[in-house]
């Protein structure tokens, strides 16, 4: 088991450093150099030459390379360009409503995914599976972003049920943040819940096809005890990764759905800077979604291998 | 008695070829079908069946759908018919590029990857780290630096995607490299470049056509989830993703902004992912009842 553990993180390495250079290779595909950029229209040429020389840019570009990576690893991001303030401060202040909209979202795939594969895969081919299984197609088939603005259209202008768009931070009470996070943790959540129920009828299919499950129903278990005892826990193994991938799509669909009801999270952070070419920002928030992904993506390894014990052998 | 029962497999009529009729079986992936072609034919005749999508009319702005506009006109008076339209073929151009981009450096990397051991886990391993950002973020990231154009679209998205691709030839490749027919190749001495494109590759295709649908899917939504973000293609240029943006800003006064572009994109993924489907089952040979 520890060596599984050190062989996984041991994995994380060369991706990492991928992640990194890539981070490093964003600012220098971007027309211009970052100076000039920084130092704004205005500057002039010797200005210019003296932040290169500040940054470091004109030193060769292999230097430039392994200076990035030292300072990643000092956790340094950098300063932004046009909030004059560090890169991880930025984002830290814009952390809040990101993680709470991917939480919320996330719960909601899961409260109507997995019933809802549950109850497909065990009246399998019947009317209730090919409707739920439709509704699946048609969920997937909807894009979160397009989904947010018909809600908003129907349960905020239409209804008045909730806020047209805006977010009330946590210091103003948790039920008023539940309350504006409602409409975009369901337009982010519900495509994930139809990927989710797609996945959990098949691996529950596939379950309640083995041999321990016949031998269940011989000795004469009641199919409920059957399907929700031994065939759910076994079938959730394949979902559980499902639902590793899930999250990492929702942080991404969370940087959509923010720029949908003005919720100031990472999203707006990132999308205003592309706005801005506030380049520092940009690469700041991109390294530290790929590296939650990357950590995500490793705790769904560990689970995996705590669920299942044929895992550890491998 | 017969004791062997034969396949039930239609008896061949001459002029139709089999695997479209194995594809007219399946309801479902006609209808995918259908509303590809649907968005095929708009996306042609869009000169024809609309007007100019550029074109401003100031004294009808935010008109509501009627005989003059059938879907409406935005805040400055464009006809949004004439844009959903050229949102069409904007679409399938982007979706259509990004999947011929992206298959062709996915299979070359995933080719590679498979077939030389020493390229393995360097190639691998830039394709994970690539595979680390999340999709559209990425693609954000991406388009930050190549500014604003359709052209960057289809790159971005392509440097998106290709490494899914990579990942899923490469898994064909291994399997495929360890089979008799490859050695027996090897040892009648064709090359190498020979045996990849000519024995490999070729095995290794039904995989890569249905990955090929759900990355048209994925680049179509993706482009607009890109424009509606205001970093994909231009504002100016009818795509759906963009008239999108608009339509959220005037939510209230002007709801056939969302809801035409909006239905568009649906029926569109929609046809695409019913076509996936049924060509992932058609090209799976235990579905087909082959096996």
């Amino acid at each position: 088991m520890k060596t599984y553990l050190a062989r996984r993180l041991l994995a994380l390495v060369p991706v990492a450093l991928v992640v990194a250079t890539v981070g490093f290779t964003l600012i220098h595909l971007a027309p211009g150099d970052p100076a000039s950029l920084i130092a704004g229209p205005d500057a002039t040429h010797d200005d210019i030459r003296v932040l290169q020389h500040q940054l470091g840019l004109d030193a060769p570009l292999h230097v430039q390379l392994l200076h990035w990576y030292g300072r990643l690893l000092r956790g340094d991001l950098g300063e932004s360009i046009f909030l004059r303030k560090p890169v991880l401060d930025a984002i830290l202040d814009r952390v809040e409503p990101t993680l709470l909209l991917t939480l919320f979202a996330m719960a909601i795939a899961i409260l109507i995914g997995v019933p809802t594969g549950v109850v497909s895969a065990r009246y399998h081919n019947a009317p209730a599976d090919q409707a739920l299984m439709s509704l699946a197609l048609v969920g997937i088939s909807v894009p979160n972003f397009l989904l947010g603005l018909l809600l908003i259209l129907g349960f905020a202008v239409g209804l008045g049920w909730f806020p047209v768009a805006g977010y009330s931070p946590l210091e103003y009470g948790w039920a008023r943040t539940l309350r504006s996070l409602v409409l975009p943790a369901f337009a982010l959540g519900f495509v994930q819940s139809a990927l989710i129920a797609r996945i959990t009828r098949s691996s529950m299919l596939d379950v309640l096809r083995e041999q321990f499950i016949v031998a269940g129903r011989a000795k004469g278990l009641g199919e409920r005890a059957v399907v929700y005892k031994h065939a759910l826990k076994n079938a959730l193994i394949p979902t559980m990764t499902v639902v590793g991938v899930s999250f990492a799509i929702l942080i991404g669909g969370a940087v959509v759905i923010e720029q949908v009801f003005n919720i100031p999270g990472l999203g707006r952070l990132i999308i205003s800077a592309v706005l801005r070419r506030d380049y520092p920002v940009i690469q700041g928030v991109v390294l530290c979604i790929a590296g939650v992904y990357m950590l995500i993506n490793l705790a769904v390894d560990l689970a995996y291998m705590l669920v299942d014990p044929r895992v550890r052998y491998q | 008695m017969p004791v062997v029962t034969l396949p039930r497999t239609a008896p061949a009529r001459p002029g139709v070829p089999r695997w479209l009729r194995l594809v007219a079986r399946r309801r479902v992936t006609v209808l995918g079908a259908a509303l590809l072609a649907l968005t095929f034919a708009v996306g042609a005749l869009a000169p024809v069946l609309g007007g100019d999508p550029l074109r401003m009319d100031v004294s009808a702005r935010l008109a509501s759908p009627g005989r003059a506009h059938w879907f409406g006109t935005d805040d400055v008076g464009r006809d949004v018919w004439s844009r959903v339209l050229y949102g069409a073929r904007l679409s399938l151009i982007v979706g259509g590029a990004v999947v011929v981009v992206s298959s062709l450096a996915g299979t070359l990397c995933g080719l590679l990857a498979g077939y030389y051991r020493g390229l393995d886990n360097p190639v691998m391993r830039l394709m994970d780290g690539l595979m680390a950002f999340p999709a559209i973020v990425l693609a954000i990231a991406l388009m930050a630096s190549l500014g604003p154009s359709v052209i960057n679209v289809i790159a971005a998205l392509a440097v998106v995607y290709a490494p899914r691709t990579a990942r899923i030839v490469r898994g064909s490749v291994l399997v495929v490299r360890e089979t008799s027919f490859v050695e027996a190749a090897r040892a009648l001495g064709v090359g190498d470049g020979a045996l990849l494109l000519r024995h490999v590759l070729p095995n290794c295709l039904s995989p890569l056509i249905v990955q090929g649908s759900f990355v048209f899917a994925a680049a179509v939504l993706s482009e607009a989830a890109l424009s509606f973000l205001g970093v994909g293609v231009p504002p100016y240029v009818p795509s759906w993703g963009n008239i999108l943006a608009e339509g959220r800003l005037y939510l209230q006064q002007a709801p056939w902004l969302v809801i035409y572009p909006g239905a568009a994109i649906m029926l569109t993924i929609f046809g695409l992912n019913l076509l996936g489907d049924g060509v992932r089952d058609l090209l799976d040979p235990k579905v087909r009842g082959l096996i």
